[in-house]
């Protein structure tokens, strides 16, 4: 009972959000009142005024891109650091892990200072190379390689398959469930990522949808047409959770991170 | 030594994303914020000047008062939610996972998006515009947005409770309270002190609902740390200034960290 009135109260919002963005203009709407009719007028004034579709694009391009060269480059260093032993290899591990304990906010100006000596500003580029650097993916996939039985591994070497066919045939497919996990994980956090495009980006035609809102926010007066904005942002990566969130849950619940 | 050239080739990518992308933007940092800017693009070293203007600003020691008392209201609040929300989830038998997605919908989304419907919210109430209440508005922003992680991380530490402990209090006659801080809470306390840890540290560097929602107002009420170094570096374009309140941010993270380590006694 309760429960159900906190789950409301978690999903009361985002409700709130759909009803006014569904209203039409100048009705009596929420919170005073439920609107009389509902119309998608506001989602096609939004998306008619607004440059949504270039801004949905460059969202995509940071998100996917994000997800496979992480994936990749973090599975290929986490094989070779579960799985080798050379000279350095601790020190690089440790070099990774105190990475992950700095606030994106303290490399923030030097950042972008590179990113502006690359002539990177305001390119996808820019956007998206400097934050394919994912601890979080390099450890958890090498915890999960480590704790692949060794048996594996020796069968295929005396089959004698080597390094790239090991990793190609035998680790990624046995990565699976952790690579669905993680990008989920990488996924969300770039579509809902903010901060960097905000600084990465200047020129209108390389928003990313949060940062659109977020001038959305400070220009547009009208309540229906901003919600139905935020509604188009939050829609897919609410799809891509609710499809997906049974691996996002046992990610979450599988003690530590 | 074709060993060696594979397991090169292999660190490849992650050596020169985190080479390029990390460490030489640390080391930036650390650089920078000993250094004055000047528009003409100039840099000159002026050793530990920043950090004592920083010392000496107004601004910046009572951002670290604001940035304090919301980390102090918004991670208590949290963590109270998401062990009561926990315990309710683990009696429920019916539509869990129903419950369970629910409750974590708002943390895939976006603070901004958070931000945007907040406001609208919050409106009615003028909350953002009174110095005293920005800070609990901003928090509960923050525990609606973030507390269903905290709910699950929670729940499967309480998957771990046995239950015929319960059963025996339950039989002894300790009453629900008595069960929850007798029994529960021993159990929970490591999984607590994770979510603490990670909630804590996440609340220090809160940043984009307060962009959104106030811009560090009204009259400053709500300008952290985070914002602050935003503000030297994009809106002053002081970047020594930034530069150093960036690494104040990072000792204070660091400070959190380790006092969890020590909590704990391994993992980082």
């Amino acid at each position: 009972m309760v429960l159900a009135v906190v789950t409301l109260l978690a999903l009361g919002p985002f409700a709130v959000m759909v009803v006014v963005a569904l209203s039409p203009p100048g009705s009596p709407t929420l919170p005073h009142a439920l609107p009389e009719s509902l119309t998608l007028r506001n989602f096609a004034v939004v998306l008619a005024a607004e440059d949504f579709v270039r801004w949905t694009l460059n969202t995509l391009v940071y998100a996917l891109v994000s997800v496979v060269v992480v994936l990749l480059s973090a599975s290929m260093a986490a094989y070779v650091f579960a799985r080798k032993r050379f000279r350095g290899r601790d020190l690089l591990l440790w070099t990774i892990v105190s990475t992950f304990m700095v606030p994106f906010h303290a490399v923030l100006v030097p950042l972008l200072l590179l990113v502006a000596s690359l002539g990177w500003v305001d390119t996808w580029w820019g956007l998206v190379v400097p934050t394919l650097a994912n601890a979080q993916a390099v450890l958890v996939l090498r915890q999960f390689i480590r704790a692949l039985p060794g048996e594996v591994f020796d069968a295929v070497r005396v089959d004698g398959a080597g390094d790239w066919r090991t990793y190609w045939h035998i680790v990624l497919p046995l990565c699976r469930p952790v690579l669905a996990t993680l990008a989920v994980f990488v996924f969300l956090w770039h579509w809902n990522d903010f901060l960097w495009p905000l600084v990465v980006t200047n020129s209108t035609d390389m928003r990313t949808l949060t940062l659109g809102l977020s001038t959305m926010d400070s220009t547009r007066l009208d309540i229906a047409e901003l919600m139905a904005a935020a509604t188009a942002t939050a829609l897919p990566c609410l799809v891509v959770f609710w499809l997906l969130q049974r691996h996002l849950v046992s990610a979450l619940t599988g003690r530590g991170r | 030594m074709r060993g060696a050239v594979t397991t090169l080739l292999f660190l490849l990518p992650v050596l020169v994303l985190f080479g390029l992308f990390r460490v030489v933007p640390v080391l930036g940092a650390a650089g920078l914020s000993l250094t004055d800017h000047d528009a003409g693009g100039g840099w000159t070293f002026v050793g530990l000047a920043n950090y004592r203007d920083l010392a000496a600003s107004r601004t910046f020691t009572a951002s670290l008062r604001t940035t304090l008392g919301y980390v102090a209201l918004c991670v208590p609040l949290t963590v109270l939610v998401a062990l009561g929300t926990a315990v309710l989830l683990d009696r429920v038998t019916w539509a869990r996972g129903w419950f369970r997605a629910a409750l974590l919908a708002p943390y895939a989304t976006s603070p901004v998006l958070a931000a945007v419907v907040w406001r609208w919210l919050f409106e009615p109430l003028g909350v953002l515009s009174h110095p005293s209440l920005v800070l609990p508005a901003l928090a509960v922003v923050s525990v609606w947005k973030g507390s269903g992680y905290a709910v699950l991380v929670l729940f499967a530490g309480l998957q771990d409770v046995p239950s015929d402990c319960l059963d025996a209090a339950r039989v002894d006659g300790a009453t629900a309270w008595q069960r929850v801080w007798h029994v529960l809470l021993p159990f929970l306390r490591p999984v607590l002190f994770f979510v603490v840890v990670v909630e804590t540290i996440g609340a220090f560097q809160v940043f984009d609902t307060v962009f959104v929602l106030t811009e560090g107002g009204p009259m400053r009420a709500s300008q952290v740390l985070a914002y602050v170094v935003y503000e030297y570096g994009f809106r002053l374009f002081d970047l020594g200034h930034a530069a150093a309140a960036g690494v104040v941010l990072w000792a204070v993270v660091l400070l959190v960290a380790l006092t969890q380590r020590r909590v704990f006694g391994g993992d980082p």
